[in-house]
């Protein structure tokens, strides 16, 4: 061998380590930013889920299910361990502003006297407080099944629809159940609300407030005062009492309780829909590590290619290790943690890569991109999972060189 | 020390040994035919012999990297064909100290960590390595050159660092096969020197192959082999 041709594969010999070290980060990489992502993103709606302040939903399907709502709500409110319960009629209306442009926006009807004591204290402070809404107690205009009317015309706006169509308090806007303008009726601006960081921004951040009896009546076509209108809701959320929240099984007896009332509708407890929520986060963790695992063996693959390209090239050398005779064991362990080196510094350096991806797309990502990356969540204790298992399946890569270390004819390679 | 090394050294007997390479194919080689050889310990034997004559062939059976395809080789009285794979890897670790014409030095390795390359397989702690590893260096001329890389360093000087590599392990056996074969005649003359020094300081045995005759003339034994067989077994009185 001559002298430059020694040095050229001493150089050689190291970018060889480089490009397998960047292979192993590469495929490290992409389950850094989706776990972290992901995990970070279930974190916060479970968060937000459990900051909801109302711990029962009582739900039905259609959008007037819950036939008399105001009525029903009653009811809960005279069970045991049941403190509050509001009342909530959601659906999807357009809205025309005075600039002519129109926009799909979800309308909540609500009692505000009862809708406000759900709220927890995150979204409570994102409300004007009490709901500039004109009847706080929602009877002046509904009383026994009988639109009283006329309606106060008071809505508020999501403070995110208002800046995209420049809405100010004071305007007015119309709400039409249809894409009809004329099928609206038109609404004074009273008051914005802030909405929870979301990933359905912008427009499911498009919200409107008004009276569940308003609503009622612009859903059923504006059929005017004195007309009936139906006592319709979809949802009815409920606050239990301090000690049944706080336990499973205590709150679970509440919800059967309310079941055992309405045995129609769906009754939910909000941990068992974060249980739900953690259990879909972990079927997606459990997806991602498995997208995840295509990258991975195309590393090891990369690696081991490495590896026994290092062995081809280092036939001589292992020869001279054996014929000295420095044993097999030694020669195999010698591969298996030049592997476990190169895969521990493509595993570090991945993870370093996931954390300046996922920083840079918190920074310069496109909204909803930089929202979720803002959300991510980097735990240390998966990461270091995720190195040690990168560290361990680079044995399976190492073996492939030992295999070929191990077929090294001596006598052969000494010649 | 000559105390210390005498068990290390082997004696080595060769029965009826018979090396066919590519056995049963139309391209099968006898490159050793029926040997019977005894090497006491202690003895200083040049192999010479044109090339093909089966030198290499016979170097490898002494330091157990080949095994025979018939016939018994024995070290100190036991035959090493019983011995495994590990076994013999260990008895060339810790009793024989290999010398090659191309010197076969570690690329990536610097010069001391070449010598220290079989002490850390046999797990010399760390400070007795480097301490032994400077010792061989100084004894061999050069300690100056520890840090250089072998692509930094004349044939000499790689020779010379291979000869300490060989004697790391306190060996009882040196194999060189034609270890001057690449170097100029002021450089062969300086690494035969030393090797003849280094084998007498610690009585080891040394068998030296070449085709050199000048270098043949140091050794006490000489064999001359030809078509895989022992023509002349000659010890100088």
């Amino acid at each position: 061998m001559t002298r430059r041709r020694a040095s050229r594969e001493l150089r050689h010999t190291r970018w060889q380590a480089v490009l397998a070290v960047v292979a192993m980060a590469s495929a490290v990489t992409l389950p850094v930013v989706l776990v972290s992502v992901g995990g970070g993103v279930a974190a916060h709606e479970i968060s937000s889920l459990e900051d909801t302040g109302y711990q029962l939903v009582v739900s039905a399907a259609g959008l007037h299910g819950i036939e008399h709502a105001h009525a029903d709500a009653a009811k809960l409110l005279g069970l045991a361990d049941v403190r509050e319960a509001a009342p909530i009629l959601s659906v999807p209306v357009d809205v025309f502003n005075a600039s002519g442009n129109v926009s799909p926006v979800l309308a909540e009807g609500v009692v505000p006297s009862q809708f406000v004591p759900t709220l927890g204290p995150t979204e409570s402070a994102l409300f004007p407080l009490p709901l500039p809404l004109g009847d706080p107690n929602d009877t002046v205009r509904f009383a026994n099944g009988t639109y009283a009317g006329p309606p106060t015309y008071d809505v508020l706006l999501s403070s995110t629809y208002a800046r995209a169509y420049h809405v100010h308090v004071g305007a007015s806007v119309v709400l039409s159940p249809t894409a009809n303008v004329s099928s609206g009726l038109r609404y004074n601006v009273t008051g914005l609300f802030g909405t929870p960081l979301s990933l359905v921004q912008p427009h499911g951040a498009y919200a409107a407030l008004l009276l569940l009896s308003n609503l009622q009546v612009l859903t059923g076509y504006a059929a005017g005062p004195g007309t009936a209108v139906p006592d319709g809701a979809d949802t009815i959320e409920v606050v239990v009492a301090p000690s049944a929240a706080e336990s499973p099984s205590a709150l679970a007896a509440v919800a059967r309780d309310v079941q055992a009332v309405f045995p129609s509708y769906s009754v939910t407890t909000l941990s068992s829909e974060a249980a739900q929520l953690q259990s879909a986060d972990d079927v997606l963790t459990g997806f991602y590590l498995a997208l995840s695992s295509v990258g991975m063996s195309i590393g090891l693959l990369f690696l081991a290619l490495v590896l026994v390209r290092r062995v081809e090239r280092e036939r001589r050398s292992i020869a001279i290790r054996r014929a000295i005779g420095v044993p097999s064991g030694a020669v195999a362990a010698a591969i298996l943690e030049n592997g476990a080196v190169l895969a521990a510094g493509g595993g570090l350096g991945g993870v370093v890569a996931g954390y300046v991806v996922v920083r840079g797309l918190a920074t310069w990502g496109t909204s909803t991109v930089q929202e979720a990356a803002q959300l991510a969540q980097f735990s240390p204790a998966f990461l270091a999972e995720l190195v040690a298992a990168v560290v361990a399946l680079s044995a399976f890569a190492g073996l492939v060189a030992v295999r070929a270390a191990w077929r090294v004819d001596l006598l052969e390679a000494l010649r | 020390m000559k105390a210390d090394l005498a068990p290390r050294v082997p004696s080595i007997g060769l029965e009826h040994v018979t090396r066919t390479f590519g056995a049963g194919t139309a391209e099968a080689v006898r490159a050793l035919r029926g040997i019977d050889l005894t090497l006491p310990p202690g003895t200083f034997v040049s192999v010479e012999g044109p090339s093909g004559c089966g030198k290499t062939t016979l170097l490898n059976l002494l330091g157990l990297l080949d095994t025979p395809s018939h016939g018994t080789v024995r070290w100190d009285g036991t035959p090493v064909g019983v011995r495994t794979d590990r076994e013999r890897s260990r008895l060339r670790l810790e009793r024989v100290g290999f010398i090659f014409q191309r010197f076969y030095l570690l690329p990536t390795l610097t010069t001391e960590e070449n010598v220290e390359l079989p002490m850390r397989a046999l797990r010399v702690p760390r400070p007795e390595r480097r301490r032994r590893a400077a010792d061989l260096l100084a004894e061999v001329g050069l300690s100056e050159r520890a840090r250089a890389y072998p692509h930094q360093l004349s044939g000499g000087e790689e020779q010379r660092v291979a000869i300490a590599r060989a004697l790391a392990n306190l060996p009882g056996l040196l194999l060189a096969d034609e270890p001057t074969g690449e170097l100029d005649s002021a450089n062969a003359r300086s690494v035969l020197d030393l090797l003849v020094r280094v084998r007498a300081d610690r009585d080891a045995s040394l068998v030296l192959v070449t085709h050199n005759p000048e270098v043949a003339a140091r050794a006490r034994r000489h064999l001359v082999l030809r078509d895989g067989s022992v023509v002349s077994d000659r010890t100088e009185a």
